[in-house]
């Protein structure tokens, strides 16, 4: 589960490729452009290779933390069909940043390095996980919603140029599918349901819609740094892209349950075909980026607690003998 | 300082929001495995990612949770990553087929035309 | 043979011990997900979580046929003193070693247990006992790769494994607690009953102990921690309850 990457929207196109041999660089971009893939050991620019690590490590973050929201309600899934299919998703969380740990890996950061730099809370993880799952409801619409707005930014970066990450996102987004199914009909009963669940259901999608809105990142500054990116097909789309794509798809499932959203301008322009809406308040999103949300603090610290009770097991197991080689692929 | 969680595991696990524990040391989760998995008999195996584990028993033990939850497998093997040698994507070069190979593709047998012209010639002297 | 009202009674018990088993492991063991040691590792002892909690289910179904209440309300209902789950299922989590060794005992417990019911009299639930075999084989691979591997570790290792292996057995042989039906379940051909099951699991995992190079329990000296099967449970188990259930009794006749 998983937003845009936030990028420094810093230099210019020369200074990111200055020390790129051009040749090397031309056969690079000819072959991206042809829609060919980058395999891990063939060159590339050390720009593309960085905004990579940035990119799927924040990826394999999101989904480490982004088990701790639902994890919240994993004791106290009602019934035996929730219950089940709660545990299936936040393991498949656990999963998924795996496979992105590996694909980041291929680059030449190592996992260890990756989960000390997020417990240290050096690189950044979606944003929206720094909020807290308040009752069971909250779990639902994190699973229908939060787990949408990754499919779409997923699907997009799926066809991205660079092989491990693009393989780790086919098998993603196929698991998603199981995710947002199960979080529609969550919502679905709990909407359906008697009053007090349809309360629930009401009050916890107000309390996500901010966070939902700041999902996809500010809108972007079409700056050069961008613009090579994109050409590089390492970033996907631009945030606004993506968040009207999650508005078209999803607002008029949720008014269609009959459940309401926040923000009272929220419309589709049918002359231009966009979404209009309040403007989020980014003010917060910063905020929280940098720290200060309401859960951050919890979410490392759980982070940490879990390394630190599996160091003796992993000390234990470790062979004299063993080396560390980057996966393959 | 406590951290208070709607969580009751967290609860239950009493962190302090302070702490500065879990750091990683190098090495700390191991050395990688390759998967390779069969779908069903008859079939080849295929590769499907990898997994980080201490040794080769415990690979294909977290290999096959990670990798055949879902869907159908026969067989799988793990084997070290560093085990496995393999050529660079600068040498792809070396897999072109040139022409002068054509020696080893079926399509460049065409014996039909030599057929019909011998049996043309035979029903003429015929 | 025809069933009398001591083996339906008998039945009834034997699949409620089993069922509660694996819904209270499961649910114990599902507090790993996403703290576990290794993200591989969380991810494997995810999956079994779920298998026991999908083959609890299986059983209230068969309980569900032969007359009891729907599965949800079976498992999301009861007071602790209904539940017939034994003491070794309801501590909690604690550290690594811990869960491990519980995993060790109890799967080796249900791997012999499927084996036994595999060959039942009761249709349903020797169809039951039969698909679930392999997912069972699974866990007691992966409990015995772990304790093996860990017996080669580092001697702090070592040492918190033996003292997790002594210290848990006494709450393992609690899962052994005889039934007051154990002569109709034998006679009837239902199932042979826990004293035979017993045997057969302390003969499994001495052998298994002994090449992993641990110290087996010494079976005389322990004194089972009993009482769970007839209602009588440790402080652990309400709460346990009272959290699984929270979101579920908001409202129990509502659709979660």
């Amino acid at each position: 589960m998983y937003g845009n990457a936030y990028i420094e929207n810093n230099g210019q196109e020369n200074k990111l490729t200055a020390n790129e041999d051009p040749q090397k660089l031309a056969a690079f971009e000819a072959r991206i452009a042809a829609g060919d893939k980058i395999e891990p050991h063939d060159w590339m620019p050390a720009e593309y290779r960085k905004q990579l690590i940035r990119m799927i490590e924040q990826h394999a973050h999101s989904e480490i933390i982004g088990s701790l929201p639902e994890g919240t309600w994993i004791t106290r899934a009602p019934g035996f069909r929730r219950k089940l299919a709660l545990m299936a998703k936040v393991q498949d969380e656990v999963g998924h940043a795996q496979l992105l740990y590996s694909a980041a890996e291929t680059l030449g950061k190592s996992r260890e390095d990756m989960i000390n730099d997020l417990i240290n809370g050096k690189s950044k993880y979606s944003n929206v996980f720094n909020y807290p799952a308040v009752t069971w409801a909250d779990s639902a619409v994190i699973a229908w919603l939060i787990d949408a707005g990754a499919i779409v930014n997923q699907l997009a970066n799926s066809k991205g140029s660079y092989g491990p990450y693009v393989r780790a996102l086919d098998r993603i987004c196929a698991e998603e599918s199981f995710h947002l199914k199960y979080g529609h009909d969550n919502v679905v009963f709990l909407a359906t349901g008697t009053p007090k669940q349809r309360e629930m259901v009401q009050d916890a999608l107000n309390r996500w819609w901010e966070p939902i809105m700041h999902f996809f990142g500010p809108s972007d500054k079409m700056s050069v740094h961008t613009e090579v990116l994109m050409r590089w097909k390492v970033k996907m789309g631009t945030n606004d892209e993506m968040r009207q794509t999650f508005l078209d798809m999803y607002v008029p499932k949720i008014w269609d349950l009959g459940l309401t959203l926040p923000d009272t301008e929220l419309k589709k322009n049918e002359e231009t075909g966009k979404w209009e809406y309040t403007e989020p308040n980014w003010d917060v999103f910063k905020q929280v980026i940098n720290g200060n949300g309401p859960c951050n603090k919890e979410r490392l610290a759980v982070r940490r607690m879990a390394e630190e009770k599996g160091r003796w097991v992993r000390r234990a197991l470790l062979q004299k003998d063993a080396q560390y080689v980057a996966p393959l692929s | 300082m406590k951290i208070e969680s709607l969580d009751p595991r967290i609860n239950r696990a009493a962190l302090d929001a302070d702490s500065q524990d879990g750091i990683l040391q190098e090495m700390d989760h191991f050395q990688t495995y390759e998967v390779f998995e069969q779908k069903k008999r008859g079939t080849h195996h295929v590769h499907v990612g990898s997994v980080h584990a201490p040794n080769s028993e415990l690979a294909m033990m977290f290999a096959k949770e990670q990798y055949t939850r879902r869907g159908a497998c026969v067989n799988l093997w793990v084997v070290k990553t560093s085990e496995i040698f393999v050529t660079q994507y600068e040498d792809s070069d070396i897999f072109e087929n040139t022409a002068s190979k054509l020696h080893r593709d079926p399509n460049s047998y065409k014996v039909m035309d030599r057929i019909k012209a011998f049996k043309e010639r035979q029903k003429n002297n015929a | 043979m025809e069933f009398t009202e001591k083996h339906v009674m008998g039945l009834k018990d034997l699949l409620y011990r089993m069922a509660d088993d694996l819904l209270i492991l499961g649910h114990r063991n599902s507090e790993w997900t996403g703290l576990g040691p290794i993200l591989e590792e969380d991810i494997a002892f995810s999956s079994m979580a779920q298998d026991k909690i999908g083959q609890s289910l299986a059983l209230y179904e068969i309980l569900h046929e032969i007359g009891e209440s729907e599965p949800d309300t079976v498992a999301f209902t009861r007071n602790a003193e209904q539940f017939h789950s034994c003491h070794l299922v309801e501590l909690p989590i604690g550290e690594y070693d811990f869960s491990l060794v519980r995993h060790f005992y109890f799967d080796h417990q249900s791997a012999l247990r499927m084996d036994m019911l595999a060959e039942t009299v009761v249709e349903p639930l020797q169809m039951v006992a039969r698909k679930f075999r392999g997912e069972v084989k699974y866990h007691t691979m992966h409990a015995d790769s772990w304790l093996k591997t860990l017996a080669n570790g580092t001697e702090e290792a070592k040492i918190r494994m033996q003292q997790a292996i002594n210290e848990t057995f006494p709450y393992a042989l609690g899962m052994f607690e005889l039934s007051d039906y154990e002569a109709d379940l034998i006679e009837a051909g239902i199932f042979p009953g826990e004293a035979a099951l017993q045997e057969a699991w302390y003969r499994v995992i001495s052998e298994k102990l002994n090449a992993f190079g641990y110290s087996v329990p010494e079976i005389n000296n322990s004194i089972p921690s009993t009482g769970g099967r007839k209602g009588h449970h440790t402080e652990h188990l309400q709460p346990l309850l009272d959290e699984m259930t929270e979101v579920f009794s908001i409202d129990p006749s509502a659709d979660w």
